[in-house]
């Protein structure tokens, strides 16, 4: 009976390890093939729907005969997957792209390869300087390599701006909304005419951050040292954030919600400051008011949002061959192809005076947005964020939201908030 | 005793699967986060020793304590309307004039097995400050629009509907079959002796089923301070404005994949820990209670 018994569990056992051992079968055929062609290897790539052409990727099969290319399209929530990886040291890939919360890597920089030992130097005067530094540590290890950028400008419905009696042609919106104060005046008078159907901007968080995307002070200096509670950007930031609030020009509706989608679609928000990549989020949202938008030079000056980054993993056996395919994927070329194909704005300059810049673009009214966007770029200013960046923003941007939302105190608010990044700080 | 365990070994083997897998996903995870819990981590990087840093932080921590008081508040909005109806469902669904039970039955229990993010966009939509389709309601009657996902009891209000919308059949059918369990003798001594339906209900019905009363209270306690997926979707990582929809484990998701405060996540998971024991014991005395 006991042998019966045993026979029994071993067979259950039996049939459970040899469907677990299926795969490994499979793998020794597939060492069998790279033994033929022993001198492939493989390289597996992270990226992200829209982050970089799926095109240019097939394309680098051909361009690098020796490299098998894995590449792998990450999707839901690409950081948190790609830091349980990190955590877990296995199964990194070996090259991927990164947002630009990528700050957040750096006390990590080691599970990095400095891109400058892989001689990333040479590269330099194709890019951006601002975009290049921001890749790079305090402490100089280079551990992202520029991919798209997102420069800052005003997007506009040139028919509410005309009926309300503002100037409509991109040009003259250009040259008479230079500052956030002549921004406001149109506001109000835009309020005149429109009352709460329409509004001048989106929503309180977006003002603050637009502020912060053309200035420098920051949170931190490249020390490490604190300085938000002093910096006078931060301030000039809440306080036009705060001011459009009191003022009545905000239309309540965040980003990324069905909500600011109908506002834009309706006519309840008639402009805004974004980058760039809002320009498909915008097609996508409001169909209805095509050919109505333009682009004019941001009120406050240039500045870039967001844009992505491409690394190397420390664990990839293959440095050297995956920096040639990350800097052939990001030469200047192939991100002039990225802007044309997907819209991902280059952070070459020496392709922003390509005709394929000026071309015309129908959501817009036959504009060429391209022109105004390259300009953006070229001026934005190097600024240091560090990697508590994105913690201590949070702080701040959901109070402010508060102000607009609940109507909180924005001056007992601000006190509180100092308070709250101290703590933060503290731990 | 090792050798009973020997004597029987082939007994032990056959039931061991469920003790390796346990060990491996139940008591490890379970073991890490108390060591965990009393470290520094970003998650990548070292971890550094920290003593009882993260719990005495945790108990000062307004925003901790904040998300603890939003759970409460969504509970108590979700589970006390939700277990009323769902005891009115379950009683017409077991009543012989019903037509059709099988598919009533199959109706309310479909919500549950919906994708909980295609509700929350869903729910979105139906809360939406100003092109929302309750505030069109509102509208048409002539009533002023309400700010749903501004005001603090708004988005509780729309969390806690989701919660009931999803979990309200469950319950029924759960309360369904507890009602199929009495004997229906009883109610037939309760006609002969003159019971109007009412009478048979909370004098029959009601303590009947107080068993079946006591696990569904337990269960959507505990379901209740666990609420992480309708808030999340319904109104983000940050808990909306004001922080009205952060609920603890919302708190503890942001804190350790947002913020990257691991060693401080795990903390807060055992100080929801500690709630929700405390709480189960509080409501299994209530309901228990007078006997």
């Amino acid at each position: 009976m006991k042998t019966v018994q045993w026979l029994v569990l071993c067979l259950a056992f039996l049939t459970m390890f040899s469907a677990c051992s299926e795969p490994s079968s499979s793998e020794s055929q597939s060492s069998e093939t790279n033994l033929s062609n022993r001198k492939k290897i493989t390289l597996t790539l992270w990226y992200w729907n829209r982050s970089i052409d799926d095109e240019l990727l097939a394309q680098a099969e051909k361009q690098f005969p020796n490299i098998e290319l894995k590449t792998q399209k990450i999707g839901g929530d690409f950081k948190a997957k790609l830091k349980t990886t990190l955590a877990a040291r296995s199964g990194e890939p070996d090259i991927v792209a990164l947002n630009d919360w990528m700050v957040e890597l750096f006390p990590s920089a080691d599970r990095f390869y400095d891109l400058r030992e892989l001689g990333a130097d040479r590269l330099k005067d194709q890019y951006l300087e601002w975009k290049w530094n921001q890749g790079i540590t305090p402490d100089g290890k280079m551990i992202a390599f520029p991919m798209d950028t997102g420069p800052t400008a005003l997007f506009y419905r040139s028919d509410l701006f005309a009926q309300a009696g503002l100037p409509s042609e991109p040009e003259k919106v250009s040259a008479s909304i230079r500052t956030w104060d002549d921004y406001m005046a149109a506001g109000e008078q835009l309020q005149q005419k429109f009352g709460s159907r329409s509004f001048l901007a989106d929503n309180i968080v977006n003002v603050y951050n637009q502020v912060l995307a053309q200035h420098t002070n920051l949170y931190f200096k490249p020390d490490g040292s604190y300085i938000g509670n002093q910096s006078p950007d931060i301030r000039l930031g809440w306080k036009t954030a705060v001011d459009f609030h009191k003022k009545h020009l905000l239309a309540n509706a965040d980003g990324w919600t069905p909500e600011w989608n109908a506002s834009v679609n309706n006519g309840k928000i008639a402009s805004f400051v974004g980058a760039i990549w809002m320009k498909q989020v915008l097609t996508e949202a409001a169909p209805d008011t095509a050919g109505k938008w333009r682009v004019a030079r941001a009120p406050g000056g240039d500045g870039n949002l967001g844009g992505s980054f491409i690394s190397i993993l420390k664990s990839s056996k293959h440095p050297k061959e995956a920096f040639e395919v990350l800097t052939w994927l990001q030469n200047p070329e192939h991100q002039l192809e990225a802007y044309h194909k997907i819209g991902l704005f280059p952070s070459t300059p020496g392709v922003y005076d390509d005709p394929i810049m000026e071309t015309p673009e129908p959501f817009f009214g036959g504009q060429a947005t391209g022109l105004i966007f390259a300009t953006s770029a070229r001026h934005v200013k190097s600024s240091y964020f560090g990697e508590r960046y994105p913690v201590i923003h949070g702080i701040v941007t959901r109070r402010l939201a508060n102000v607009a939302k609940q109507d909180a105190n924005p001056d007992a608010l601000w006190t509180e908030t100092m308070d709250r990044i101290e703590r933060e700080l503290q731990r | 005793m090792l050798r009973e365990i020997w004597k029987h070994r082939v007994v032990y083997a056959a039931i061991s699967p469920f003790y390796l897998l346990f060990g491996i996903f139940g008591l490890f995870p379970i073991g890490f986060s108390l060591y965990l819990a009393f470290h520094k981590w970003d998650g990548i990087g070292d971890m550094t020793y920290n003593g009882w840093g993260n719990f005495r932080y945790l108990v000062t921590d307004n925003e901790f304590w904040q998300a603890v008081g939003n759970t409460f508040v969504i509970w108590v909005y979700a589970t006390i309307p939700m277990l009323f109806f769902a005891l009115i469902i379950a009683f017409l669904l077991y009543a012989p004039f019903v037509k059709m039970r099988t598919l009533w039955r199959v109706g309310f229990f479909l919500p549950n097995v919906t994708s909980i993010v295609a509700v929350a966009i869903i729910f979105g939509a139906l809360f939406a400050n100003n092109f929302g389709f309750l505030n069109y309601l509102l509208q048409l009657l002539g009533l002023p629009m309400v700010q749903w996902l501004n005001v603090p009891w708004g988005i509780q209000i729309a969390i806690s509907s989701m919660v009931v919308w999803r979990w309200m059949g469950y319950n029924a059918i759960i309360y369904l079959a507890g009602l199929q369990s009495i004997p229906h003798v009883l109610y037939e001594a309760a006609k002969i002796d003159g019971a109007t339906g009412a009478q048979a209900f909370f004098r029959i019905t009601i303590p009947m089923l107080r068993p079946v009363i006591l696990f569904t209270v337990i269960t959507s306690t505990i379901g209740g301070m666990q609420l992480f997926t309708e808030p999340q979707v319904l109104v983000g990582n940050d808990g909306g404005s004001g922080a009205s929809g952060m609920t603890i484990v919302l708190y503890l998701y942001r804190e350790s994949f947002i913020n990257n405060y691991f060693g401080y996540g795990a903390a807060v998971g055992w100080g929801m820990f500690l709630i929700i024991a405390l709480f189960s014991i509080i409501n299994w005395k209530l309901v228990q209670g007078k006997k």
